[in-house]
């Protein structure tokens, strides 16, 4: 039904069109007038409408701001994402001055200036000094942007790593997967020739560090203890998205990336105040294939005692493997 | 000149050397393009606002997109998207942008007869052309079409077994791009030596139009970037048909061991983003520079700083070749890298801002006549201050980290690039159309096109900032999946009743546009008193531009308003009065 | 008509200009590349070196052409001389992709290393513009025995000419670039 319905409202509303262009343009010819000379009537209604609707765009942007805010992230569960906040809430407020500056003044000249037919525009072509300070002027506020923008970079990426407890992330189609050092806190080497499916991580097991290895299908971090994520891909590009700690690398086929921060609020605290069903969660956020969109780890922030106890309960891969085998 | 020998309808309409033939198909083409883009957007709005479901849209799509329930297999969403920015990006917004007004603008404004070589002009059309059908045709492929994201990053675009649209799909795109990368390319050459060897006399540079400055730096960019998109794309083509290791490395896939070593995606992103970064200015310039003509002429006031405009143009398109690691923050980049193009980055910024305030500054005490284009213009000033500013967001590395590939860039990039070039674009159609055509547009269907499409666009795209605010990434086929962002469904819902109604409110410019065509009011020469060439022109389209002699230049191209006339324009021809100085 | 003159020679010059920007983009791919190791390193074939003697010479006698037209003589035979040039370039070429498969140097295939892969590429892609030099150079010699340049009208020869000392140029660049980079 609704296939027949949908081009026939199409061929109505086109032939409505066909209808109200072809009246007015016999009406014009009536009158003699031209249909498409644009005239103070027209001015004056198109610069009301500029008014009027771009008021309602500007409404509009208030209304999304304080009906949608509750949905956006919270505020960041890790040391350097407070940073990155704190830059975000400053360069936001910038732009929202700017714009709630510029777009009313756009809105408001064309209203202002609409023409009319007594009137005549004033000829003014350029003016140095005026340039000059409009260029000047976002130069300097431009300089502090960037300064502060440089300075929040190079305090999140370049933390001191050595004392950062080390955990790989492994990204495949369409899964995470994670590796922890366990006790000898070295991750083992690996090779991707290695992989099959039992050591889906492709570890070598001729290596004695990767004995005492663990993967793990979900990762348990520390509240306020450093870590630093490896990430690793097995076959395409992947990006992982932690949103709620700030955090994002690419995983990439080949190239081994990283990313050090330090989780500051635990899952139980979360949950008390984002609601009972707030998880932390790992995201892919790079274009991998069909299942891209539902490809996803669990991250646990806890206290060190909620974590020993978990990572005791998990196999190393020296057991995992031998019980294959 | 060329009107001596008579005019088949092969050479009139088919293989026609005159620029203003070509423009017209390079702009039919494009609009022809721009609805299967529209229509794509359409078809993935709809899974998005009610995932899983069936559609009556989706009957437009081969039937093995679908799956039993009714419903768009993930990849095809993909194939969707990847699909809808190609051509959005390549074929509507350059080649239908730059390839409709350049063609049609540069001969005019600069009172020439014809581009420097029409016949190169006219293979420019037709490899175009035949990219336009190659892609089509990939469409259809029982594999489905390239699904790997406009931008393809390999290994997902390299590997077949990644996703379908990686295999024959992608082969067609590479071609299709290899020939639109030729086109674009022959078009450009013949753009740049246009404007510097066949300015009419007393047409000095500074006295060219801003149209035409734009239009030049954008066929340089074009000029400069796009073959290293094509090296970067025979490179590719080398990894996917014939097994070498340029951008592959260490890789796993179903469970087989792929034999590439050492390559390096990042490679491939590096080179991409050299030409992609300056592409996103062959895209905005053209429409900046309609815009700044529109706005000057249907003001009644000249540009307000020509030479400011003429500069930024200049500086943006200088920066756009040292930007392009901001779209790689998240590779793994040397952090310093990371700070370096960040500078860069944000320092595009002051000349947009100059432009802005130009703008600004020309509408103060304009005496605006507001026809359909101008209502299109004031919406790019609009469109390109909005998305412009959260470029300072995106821009600035430490702030990308968590909203790089959400939908906070979706939003940006669409408003910025997407809507400005797009109103840039049905500006310049509504202004132009007198000159292509000979006849008039209907006022009262464009200011019904004009205040739709500017409600619904920004329904659209405004609102995707917050989904990005929330985290959620770009190119996910629901947000159903992840618990976090089932507060999203309504804000995707209201955005999909935008797209679908902004894309349904189309059919009157289509209607418009096709029916002016044919049965418009016929124009007289000059219907928006313009100064510039165009409009000395006759109304009927003949071969060679001008009967008779070229006109002569006699000062630059925004007389409007000037005191000690009487008329509120002044054509370039006019000879300057004793004692008057040109600007 | 000296405006259409000056456009159309311009028009060659961007494109050479953008024929070197997709060169470009190869031979930095190549630097950043390498710069991520897993590298073979390996001799460049001798073929190559006589080739790059060869085209030299190409470009030398392509000179003479504008000469003889001073003299009001035919560049036929300068052009085709030139042409039979461009035919052994290109069958070097060829034999020097042999040469580096015996020596083990793939194209593609286990075995094969970004660093011969991109040597094969980028004489291929040297070869392939080549081609339209050789095109260009069939068309000129043609117009030279139908008599049609003269000293007043030999944009067609300047335009082929302009090509084809590029190609010469191009050709060195790449070659030093393989060779010592």
């Amino acid at each position: 039904m609704a296939n027949v319905l949908i081009p026939l409202i199409i061929i109505l509303a086109i032939v409505a069109l066909v209808q109200i262009t072809r009246v007015s343009e016999l009406l014009g010819e009536l009158k003699k007038i031209d249909v498409n000379n644009v005239t103070e009537e027209d001015n004056n209604t198109q610069g009301f409408l500029f008014v009027v609707i771009g008021g309602a765009f500007l409404i509009f942007v208030v209304w999304q701001m304080l009906e949608w805010n509750h949905l956006l992230l919270p505020p960041a569960s890790s040391m350097h994402g407070e940073q990155i906040d704190a830059l975000m809430q400053f360069t936001m407020g910038l732009i929202l001055v700017a714009f709630f500056l510029l777009t009313p003044i756009l809105f408001y000249f064309a209203y202002k200036y609409r023409g009319r037919k007594d009137n005549r525009a004033y000829y003014y072509p350029h003016n140095n000094k005026l340039e000059l300070i409009w260029t000047v002027v976002p130069t300097i506020i431009l300089t502090g942007v960037i300064i502060y923008g440089l300075k929040t970079w190079d305090s999140v990426m370049n933390v001191d790593t050595s004392d950062a407890h080390e955990i790989e992330v492994y990204s495949k189609q369409f899964q995470w997967l994670a590796r922890e050092a366990g006790e000898d806190k070295v991750l083992g080497a690996s090779n991707f020739k290695l992989i099959d499916a039992t050591n889906n991580l492709g570890v070598d097991m001729e290596d004695p560090n990767s004995l005492d290895d663990k993967v793990v299908r979900e990762v348990h971090l520390v509240v306020d203890k450093p870590v630093l994520l490896k990430f690793r891909s097995q076959d395409v590009i992947h990006s992982a998205f932690l949103p709620h700690f700030r955090v994002q690398m690419n995983c990439v086929p080949g190239l081994s990336t990283q990313f050090a921060f330090t989780p500051t609020q635990t899952t139980k605290e979360m949950k008390i105040q984002e609601g009972e069903d707030f998880d932390y969660v790992l995201l892919c956020n790079k274009i991998c294939g069909a299942a891209h969109y539902n490809m996803q780890m669990k991250f646990v922030v806890e206290t060190q005692e909620e974590y020993d106890a978990w990572i005791a309960s998990q196999k190393t891969l020296d057991e995992k493997l031998l019980t294959q085998k | 000149m060329s009107d001596h020998h008579k005019e088949t309808f092969i050479t009139k309409y088919i293989f026609s050397l005159d620029h203003k033939m070509i423009a017209k198909q390079f702009l039919l083409t494009g609009m022809f393009m721009a609805l299967v883009g529209m229509l794509m957007s359409a078809i993935f709005r709809v899974q998005l606002a009610n995932p899983g479901e069936s559609s009556i849209l989706y009957n437009f799509l081969p039937s093995h997109w679908i799956n039993e329930v009714g419903a768009l297999n993930p990849d095809k969403y993909l194939a969707l998207v990847t699909m809808h920015g190609t051509i959005l990006v390549f074929w509507v917004l350059t080649a239908g942008l730059s390839g409709t007004f350049a063609n049609f603008l540069i001969p005019l404004q600069i009172g020439a007869r014809d581009m420097a070589s029409g016949f190169i002009n006219m293979l420019s059309y037709w490899f175009f052309f035949a990219a336009t059908v190659v892609l089509i045709w990939s469409i259809y492929v029982p594999s489905g079409p390239a699904s790997g994201g406009w931008t393809i990053y390999p290994p997902l675009s390299a590997l077949p077994q990644s996703i379908p649209g990686s295999g024959t799909g992608m082969t067609l795109w590479l071609v299709a791009i290899t020939l639109f990368i030729v086109g674009s390319l022959l078009g450009g050459l013949n753009y740049i030596v246009t404007i510097l060897n066949l300015r009419t006399k007393g047409m000095s540079m500074k006295r060219l139009p801003l149209t035409v400055w734009a239009l030049f730096f954008t066929a340089i960019l074009g000029v400069l970037s796009f073959p290293v998109l094509l090296s970067c794309g025979l490179l590719l083509i080398f990894d996917r048909s014939f097994g070498t290791s340029f951008y592959l490395s260490d890789i796993v896939i179903n469970g087989e061991v792929l034999h590439n070593i050492g390559g390096s995606p990042i490679l491939f992103e590096h080179l991409f983003w050299f030409l992609g970064h300056p592409e996103v200015y062959i895209i905005l310039l053209p429409a900046l520079g309609i815009t700044s003509e529109i706005i000057a002429t249907n003001s009644r006031k000249p540009i307000f700083g020509y030479k400011a405009m003429v500069g930024s143009l200049l500086a943006i398109a200088f920066l756009s070749f040292v930007v392009w690691g901001h779209h790689m923050f998240m590779t793994g980049m040397n952090p310093f890298l990371g700070s370096v193009f960040t500078f860069t980055t944000l320092l595009i910024a002051i000349p947009s801002a100059v432009k802005v305030f130009n703008f600004l500054a020309t509408l103060w005490k304009a005496n605006i006549r507001f026809t359909p284009a101008m209502l299109f213009a004031i919406a790019t000033v609009s469109t390109f201050i909005t998305g412009g500013l959260t470029g300072l967001i995106l821009g600035d590395s430490a702030l990308d980290i968590n909203v790089h590939d959400t939908y906070f860039v979706v939003g940006h990039f669409h408003i910025v690039m997407g809507l400005s070039a797009i109103y840039g674009m049905l500006a310049g159609v509504y202004h132009w159309f007198p000159k292509m055509y000979g006849r008039m547009m209907n006022k009262s269907l464009g200011y019904i096109h004009f205040w739709t499409t500017f409600i619904c666009a920004y329904g659209v795209f405004f609102p995707m900032h917050f989904l990005g605010l929330a985290g959620l990434p770009r190119r996910y086929y629901t947000n159903s999946s992840f618990p976090m962002f089932d507060g999203l469904s309504d804000i995707n819902s209201i955005i999909t009743f935008f797209a679908l109604s902004g894309a349904v409110v189309q059919v009157i410019f289509l209607f418009n546009f096709f029916y002016s065509i044919f049965k418009g009011p016929k124009t007289t020469k000059n219907p928006w008193k313009s100064t510039t060439l165009e409009w000395t022109t006759p109304v009927e389209r003949i071969h060679g531009n001008w009967p008779g002699e070229l006109p002569e230049v006699k000062r630059w191209a925004y007389d409007y308003s000037k005191p000690g006339y009487e008329d509120d324009f002044v054509p370039q021809t006019v000879e300057l009065k004793e004692g008057e100085k040109d600007v | 008509m000296s405006v259409n003159i000056k456009a159309i020679k311009q028009l060659l010059w961007i494109g050479i200009g953008s024929i070197c920007m997709f060169f470009a983009g190869l031979t930095s791919a190549y630097i950043v590349r390498k710069a991520e190791g897993n590298w073979m390193s390996f001799e460049i074939p001798d073929p190559f070196i006589y080739s790059t003697v060869v085209i030299i010479i190409s470009s030398i006698v392509l000179t003479f052409a504008k000469s003889k037209l001073k003299q009001e003589a035919s560049p036929f035979k300068i052009i085709l001389t030139v042409f039979i040039l461009g035919i052994i370039f290109t069958a070097l070429q060829v034999n020097g992709w042999k040469e580096l498969t015996n020596q083990g140097v793939f194209l593609t295939g286990e075995g094969s290393n970004a660093a011969g892969s991109f040597l094969y590429i980028l004489t291929l892609a040297h070869l392939v513009h080549l081609v339209g030099g050789l095109v260009a150079l069939l068309f000129s010699s043609v117009s030279a025995v139908k008599g049609k340049y003269s000293l007043e009208n030999s944009i067609g020869l300047d335009l082929t000419s302009t090509y084809w000392h590029f190609l010469g140029i191009l050709w060195l660049y790449l070659f030093f670039f393989l060779k010592y980079v």
